[in-house]
């Protein structure tokens, strides 16, 4: 059972790497969002109780490392274009909650779960499409919260471009990951079991 | 499902719950330590950066790094001259508002401070500064250029601070266009990642006069940036349903940030009362 804690390891790892990722300047500093890109990964190759605990630390660190600072707001300052709020401290207030990445992170490897009989008998076509599939979801998502908590549908030009860079990285990465994840699953012994709902695709 | 597996969700639920529940403080105590947790592999990174460009580098020319530093030493030496001109000028200026019992500005406290790492996230603009709490640096202080507003300091950490910058939405500064009477907030774009993306003053007069080129400075009344920081000029004037709205061109070039200043406000004391006279 060395598989569980060497993914933890592992995926602690990966948001130490992470800072040493430079984002693309042509592509709106697009970058390879590696812990994101092994959580997704890595939720295909553990069991449902396992992807929780990586969700949990993958969401819990990503937003306290990620997640812009909140600010408090400050008494006494007058509220002068009668915005309701304090103009300059207010504009905190409407930042995506801490803990949101965790939600996203549950729900995304638990749609990457479906994919796990695929990911045992060796195919990873559908495996690295998914990945893309959940950083393109995953980073949608979060942009439409921070529309829906700030107001004004606004989808700026370099959004779009950036949002399938960080996809088409997350994919071109995901093989590489997958195929570390099949080691490691060799090294430790480590067989994948499918106990989710019912599989009805033979897979050839 | 299994019972094992539902008895993880519910255990899932209930931590993810315990996390909404944080409040703001605990949120910066745990955003500040993994910034100081993950600090070495960000100044590793910077550096392993630093090293890859001046590789990059053309060769430095001896004689002209010898000449840049004697231009720097007359530069120098210019600035301490301007300072102590300064400092006596802010002494005189004391010393008439003792007299006339005007409420003297606040003093405040500039840290120098290296850019190490640009843009981190998803969608924020911001930027890390190898300054921290252990450097006298608190949240949301104003972090400015020799030409004018940055941004301000957002996650510290002993030894670093993220910044976020003026383009950002987060970011929004209390201002005022030259020769006018008119204030406004000054507001980066939503996941604007341009290199150098437009701000918006709105709540601007509908009609107003406002000419393209106009300086937009900190009018100070919002609580954070101190009055008369240059923001912007003005590119155009829009006319919105309620307000109007100023499209501003930042002053600051973002992408070309190395050396910034972080302004810390200091509290004022008070004035000694000065001995009351008495009647002969």
């Amino acid at each position: 059972m060395l598989f569980h804690p060497i993914s933890i390891i592992l995926l602690l790892l990966t948001f130490m790497v992470q800072e040493f990722i430079p984002g693309l300047e042509i592509a709106q500093y697009a970058t390879l969002f590696l812990p994101a890109v092994f959580f997704f990964c890595a939720s295909v190759a553990a069991p449902f109780s396992m992807m929780l605990v990586l969700a949990f630390i993958t969401g819990f660190l990503w937003d306290a490392r990620h997640l812009q600072g909140v600010t408090e707001s400050m008494a006494g300052v007058e509220d002068w274009f009668g915005t309701g709020e304090d103009s300059e401290l207010g504009a905190g207030r409407h930042s995506l909650p801490f803990g949101l990445s965790i939600v996203l992170f549950g729900m995304l490897g638990s749609l990457m779960q479906g994919i796990r009989p695929l990911f045992k008998r060796g195919r990873l076509e559908l495996p690295v499409l998914m990945v893309g599939v959940a950083t393109f979801l995953w980073l949608l998502t979060q942009f439409f919260i921070i529309t829906f908590l700030r107001g004004a549908l606004h989808f700026p030009s370099g959004l779009w471009s950036k949002m399938i860079t960080d996809t088409l990285l997350a994919m071109l990465a995901s093989p590489l990951i997958f195929l570390l994840l099949y080691s490691l699953a060799r090294v430790s012994s480590y067989e994948i079991k499918y106990d989710g709902l019912r599989y009805r695709f033979d897979g050839r | 499902m299994k019972k094992f597996n539902i008895l993880a969700l519910l255990v899932f639920v209930a931590g993810l719950v315990g996390v909404f529940t944080f409040d703001t403080a605990i949120t910066r105590q745990i955003q500040s330590r993994v910034l100081s947790l993950l600090s070495p592999f960000i100044h590793s990174s910077a550096a392993m950066q630093n090293a890859a460009e001046s590789l990059t580098e053309p060769q430095v020319n001896a004689a002209e790094v010898m000449r840049e530093r004697d231009e720097l030493r007359v530069q120098v030496e210019r600035g301490r001259i301007v300072q102590q001109k300064y400092n006596q000028i802010i002494e005189e200026n004391a010393k008439l508002r003792q007299i006339v019992g005007f409420q003297q500005a606040a003093p405040f406290k500039m840290t120098a401070a290296k850019v190490i790492r640009r843009r981190s996230s998803a969608f924020w603009n911001s930027l890390i500064i190898d300054k921290g709490s252990l450097d006298g640096i608190g949240t949301d202080s104003p972090v400015i250029t020799s030409v004018g507003l940055v941004g301000k300091t957002s996650i510290l950490a002993p030894r670093m601070t993220e910044v976020i910058l003026l383009t950002d939405e987060m970011c929004r500064v209390s201002a005022k266009v030259e020769g006018t009477l008119e204030q406004g907030i000054l507001a980066g774009e939503r996941a604007a990642l341009e290199v150098r993306p437009e701000l918006h003053l709105r709540f601007l007069s509908r009609n107003a006069n406002i000419n393209a080129g106009a300086s937009i400075y900190s009018s100070g009344e919002g609580g954070i940036f101190p009055p008369d920081l240059l923001l912007g000029r003005v590119k155009r004037f829009e006319n919105r349903e309620i307000s109007g709205e100023a499209i501003v061109e930042p002053a600051v070039d973002f992408s070309s940030l190395d050396h910034v200043f972080v302004i810390e406000m200091q509290a004022v004391v008070p004035a000694p009362e000065p001995p009351a006279t008495t009647k002969p």
